[in-house]
């Protein structure tokens, strides 16, 4: 390419171009440092109300919401600088009350220094109270639509109330961080149910089908997960509370559990026998008699005995084995009927995906039944049976 | 357009004064072609009076043996070889003629012929005969003897150059843990001989030009015969015949003046030190260009993806070297994009971090009062100023400078809360992988490069990353070198020459010379 005159212009010309693009300035950037990171938000229902905005007379006979945001911002992370500050909390929670979610969001700007900024949102935190008197598909329709949040981050329920869950006595610690991190406990536990997302939550309210959510008590500056909420499908609201025990079973019908225990009493000593559970398999198989619909739930698992208080001087036998073998699966079928009591006769909803599995292999039978599913699965038999093995038992040989 | 006007006219009046300018060049030249008559003492002042002015030409007069023939070897002090001078030129004319003289039936006493010494006398293996001024002047000055003697009008030239040259020695800017430990010298002759002394190499062409036109320096362009595309050797010895320029003082002035888009920020001349990677290239079927006086040789045409090669590549086994070459192909990345990256990160998508990380950096940035772009330029060119001044340096005070540099960038200007400690580390790691660039001036070019990604990040965020990348790429794709896409063997797509692309295929599979050069026989392994 030479440089005459014609090459000359047209270069000028594009330089023009490129300085065009300067006039854009900075387009929506923001620094890091300026953001207030949103990690966890809380949602309560308010029932003294004593907003001063509600002299405005904006919110009459509306449930009044607190939403409460918990931020990380380079204040609180704290750097090496500021030693001295121990006292200093990691966090900071800005509560605000409002009758609908954005509009009280919007209003936290009034109170905060920095740009509120969801994408790293982590967690929501429902209060009991609210779960049970608004619908949860109106309540959530702003989390499920803003873009910043991400389909990623868990929906929890709080025995009491929301924002207690997003505190902490531990300065250094953010609430919200430690709620995402014993989630992942599901792992190794069945009384924790697998996270419950954004995008998985917005299918369950959309097929209005009833669903658990993970519970979550705090107690003096202690968060604690304690069972499941149970979601109707129809009013999307909270009906009820599993308790830890309900929730195992709830974990052994559906066979999603990773790991767990098994804790049973040997039938001749009386002593504790722990079966730790290293897979888990559950096939529930729907039948069709004509108007008659019946379930078999077929458990199967494979474990280790983990510990177990029999003295014995032998060496394990296969009989031994066997028995243990025996006392575990009655425990976990006691385990499930319990559940299954519960749910069908107290709460009267599926949340334990029966309904699904009929939908798969009787999609023309699920039609005629899928509006009255949760009344139709309250009469429906449900036989279950339990195959445990132990395939070994660690390193002692007694 | 009247503007316009005068600009063109401007222009024809340079161009007249550039014709005017070389036909003075001729015309002086002409003049100075003065033809030898035979006649000593004319023929001496002719040559005194054009060079003898100079300290270091000597001028040594005695006479022929017993004859009384006057004589004078006129050589250039240094240049020359005195050894050679004495005991194979002066000896022979002096001392040992008048026995040889006396067994010649032809020769006459009181007179010398041209015949007599060139044949009998003179033990010089190189010999040539001027009739003139300018040719004696020209070959005195680039040390031969030139032996005028009286009543012969033709000077014999006397090959006795000596020039200064160091030993060969390994070359510094590329070194290699396993390769040969030669480089190339600032000598031509000792250059080629190199090459040639590569095996039985009948194939290999060295074609001589000058170039420079008040200098007229020797260069070389060196190809495989039965090898290398005829139409590039042609396009070549175009190219060097079409350099018209006073001096050429280093090659970089050649690869300055071949190339085929001075405006691109890519270097389209490869530049090396070393005779193995050189001929590497002539059995691919490529041309190398030698200039005396610089132990740099080039070669065309050049890809980007040897820009990110080393001769060692090729010794190693094809394994580590493979994944050597995606090594540095990943150096060549994060050295064009890393503070370009970082900066639309922590300005515009603080959502794509890691939330751990991005509580740290939020907590690093907290009190630097600077934005992103601030902070990094402040960081990269503070860091271009250490390079180029370690650079310059002695080597003792260079390593100071490190120290100096290292301690007052790294910790300094965090403690002062000037720039955050993952700017450093950003900046750090980007320098260091622009030095794992084999090829010097492919670095700088992406050293360069970086700053423009740093503005269209800036501006746009990785939105204006990718656009840039984008703008690079177009560019790159319409890029040539002598005719070779730039970014062969990816545009156009050769499946074959990817063999020798980002990875480097066991020899066993590379049975073919790059089809990229049009080579004449393509066969490189049965």
């Amino acid at each position: 390419m030479k440089l005459n005159y014609y090459n000359i212009r047209l270069l000028l010309g594009l330089l023009l171009f490129l300085m065009i693009l300067l006039l854009t300035g900075c387009w929506s950037s923001k620094e890091i440092e300026d953001l207030g990171l949103i990690v966890g938000t809380a949602l309560d229902i308010e029932n003294d109300g004593g907003s001063w905005e509600e002299q405005d007379g904006e919110y009459s006979n509306r449930d009044l919401i607190t939403i409460t945001n918990q931020f990380v911002t380079s204040e609180t992370i704290g750097t090496g600088a500021k030693e001295g500050s121990t006292q200093q909390k990691a966090y900071k929670n800005v509560s605000e009350t409002g009758d609908a979610i954005l509009p009280t969001l919007r209003n936290m700007i009034l109170k905060i220094d920095k740009r509120a900024f969801a994408e790293h949102s982590k967690v929501l935190v429902i209060g009991e109270d609210l779960a049970s008197t608004v619908n949860m598909q109106q309540l959530l329709d702003f989390f499920l639509r803003e873009l910043e949040i991400r389909p990623s981050s868990t929906i929890l329920i709080a025995k009491n109330r929301a924002s207690d869950t997003l505190e902490s006595k531990e300065t250094v610690e953010i609430p919200a961080f430690q709620l995402v991190e014993i989630i992942k406990g599901y792992e190794r536990t069945t009384k924790i149910l697998p996270p419950m997302t954004f995008a998985k939550l917005d299918g369950k309210l959309h097929s209005g089908s009833s669903f658990l959510l993970q519970n979550v008590v705090s107690e003096k500056g202690e968060v604690k997960f304690a069972g499941a909420a149970v979601i109707e499908g129809k009013t999307k609201k909270l009906i009820g509370v599993l308790n830890n025990k309900e929730l195992e079973g709830i974990t052994w019908i559906t066979g999603k559990g990773k790991g767990g225990l098994v804790k049973s009493l040997d039938e001749e000593t009386d002593q504790p026998i722990i079966y730790e559970v290293l897979s888990m398999k559950s096939k529930i198989i729907p039948h069709v008699d004509g108007d008659n619909i019946s379930f078999d739930v077929n458990i199967e698992s494979e474990g280790r005995i983990a510990e177990h208080w029999v003295l014995s001087e032998k060496p394990f036998n296969n009989e031994f084995l066997k028995r243990a073998e025996k006392v575990s699966e009655k425990e976990v079928e006691q385990l499930v009927k319990n559940t299954l009591d519960k749910i069908q006769k107290e709460y009267q909803v599926d949340v334990s995906g029966f309904g699904n599995r009929l939908r798969i292999e009787y999609p023309k039978v699920w039609k005629k039944v899928k509006k009255d599913w949760d009344q139709t699965f309250s009469e429906v038999p449900i036989k279950c049976k339990v195959k445990l093995t132990i395939k070994d038992y660690g390193t002692s040989g007694y | 357009m009247k503007w316009w006007k005068s600009k063109i006219k401007q222009k024809l009046d340079f161009e007249n004064q550039k014709e005017n300018a070389l036909k003075y060049a001729e015309e002086s030249s002409n003049e100075s072609s003065n033809q030898f008559t035979g006649d000593y003492t004319v023929d001496l002042e002719l040559v005194r009076k054009e060079i003898g002015h100079n300290w270091d030409v000597q001028f040594r007069e005695f006479q022929i043996g017993n004859t009384g023939v006057h004589a004078v070897i006129i050589f250039v002090n240094g240049l020359s070889d005195k050894e050679l001078i004495n005991n194979h030129i002066m000896k022979s004319l002096m001392l040992s003629f008048s026995e040889k003289s006396y067994d010649d039936p032809s020769f006459v006493k009181g007179a010398v012929s041209k015949e007599l010494i060139k044949n009998q006398v003179l033990s010089i293996s190189e010999l040539t005969e001027v009739y003139d001024l300018k040719g004696l002047v020209s070959k005195v000055l680039t040390g031969s003897t030139a032996l005028l003697v009286d009543g012969m009008s033709t000077v014999l030239i006397l090959g006795t150059t000596k020039g200064k040259s160091r030993n060969i020695e390994e070359p510094v800017s590329e070194a290699l843990v396993r390769g040969p430990r030669v480089g190339f010298t600032e000598t031509l002759s000792d250059n080629t001989a190199l090459l040639r002394q590569h095996g039985d190499t009948r194939n290999l062409s060295i074609i001589n030009f000058q170039v420079g036109r008040r200098t007229k320096k020797e260069l070389v362009i060196v190809y495989m015969q039965e090898i290398a595309d005829p139409n590039l050797v042609e396009e070549v010895k175009k190219r060097i015949k079409k350099i018209n320029i006073d001096d050429v003082p280093e090659s970089g002035y050649v690869e300055q003046l071949i190339e085929d888009n001075y405006l691109s920020p890519f270097t389209q001349v490869q530049n090396t030190e070393r005779p193995d990677r050189v001929f590497g290239a002539l059995m691919e079927g490529r041309v190398a260009v030698l200039l005396d006086g610089t132990p740099f040789a080039l070669i065309v045409p050049v890809t980007f993806s040897m820009l990110l090669q080393s001769p060692e590549d090729y010794y190693e086994r094809w394994l580590p070297s493979s994944l050597i070459r995606l090594l540095r192909y990943l150096a060549a990345a994060i050295s064009l994009l890393g503070p370009s990256l970082y900066i639309s990160f922590v300005s515009f998508h603080q959502g794509l971090i890691p939330t751990k990380l991005a509580f740290s950096m939020m907590g690093t940035r907290e009190g630097v009062p600077f934005p992103a772009i601030i902070e990094a330029l402040i960081m990269e060119v503070a860091i271009e100023i250490l390079r180029e001044a370690g650079l310059r340096l002695p080597k003792p005070i260079g390593a100071t400078m490190g120290i100096v540099g290292g301690l007052v960038i790294g910790e300094a200007a965090v403690q002062a809360g000037i720039v955050s400690p993952i700017m450093v580390i950003v900046v750090a790691l980007t320098a260091i992988s622009s030095f794992a660039i084999p090829q010097y001036s492919a670095g700088i070019t992406l050293r360069m490069l970086r700053f423009g990604a740093m503005f269209f990040a800036t501006m746009f965020g990785l939105y204006g990353v990718v656009l840039f990348f984008l703008f690079l790429c177009s560019h790159l794709v319409k890029l040539k070198s002598f005719g070779v896409p730039y970014v062969s063997p990816t545009v156009p797509y050769r499946a074959s020459d990817w063999k020798d692309f980002m990875v480097r295929m066991p020899l066993m599979m590379m049975k073919r010379r790059p089809k990229m050069l049009h080579t004449k026989d393509s066969i490189r392994k049965d």
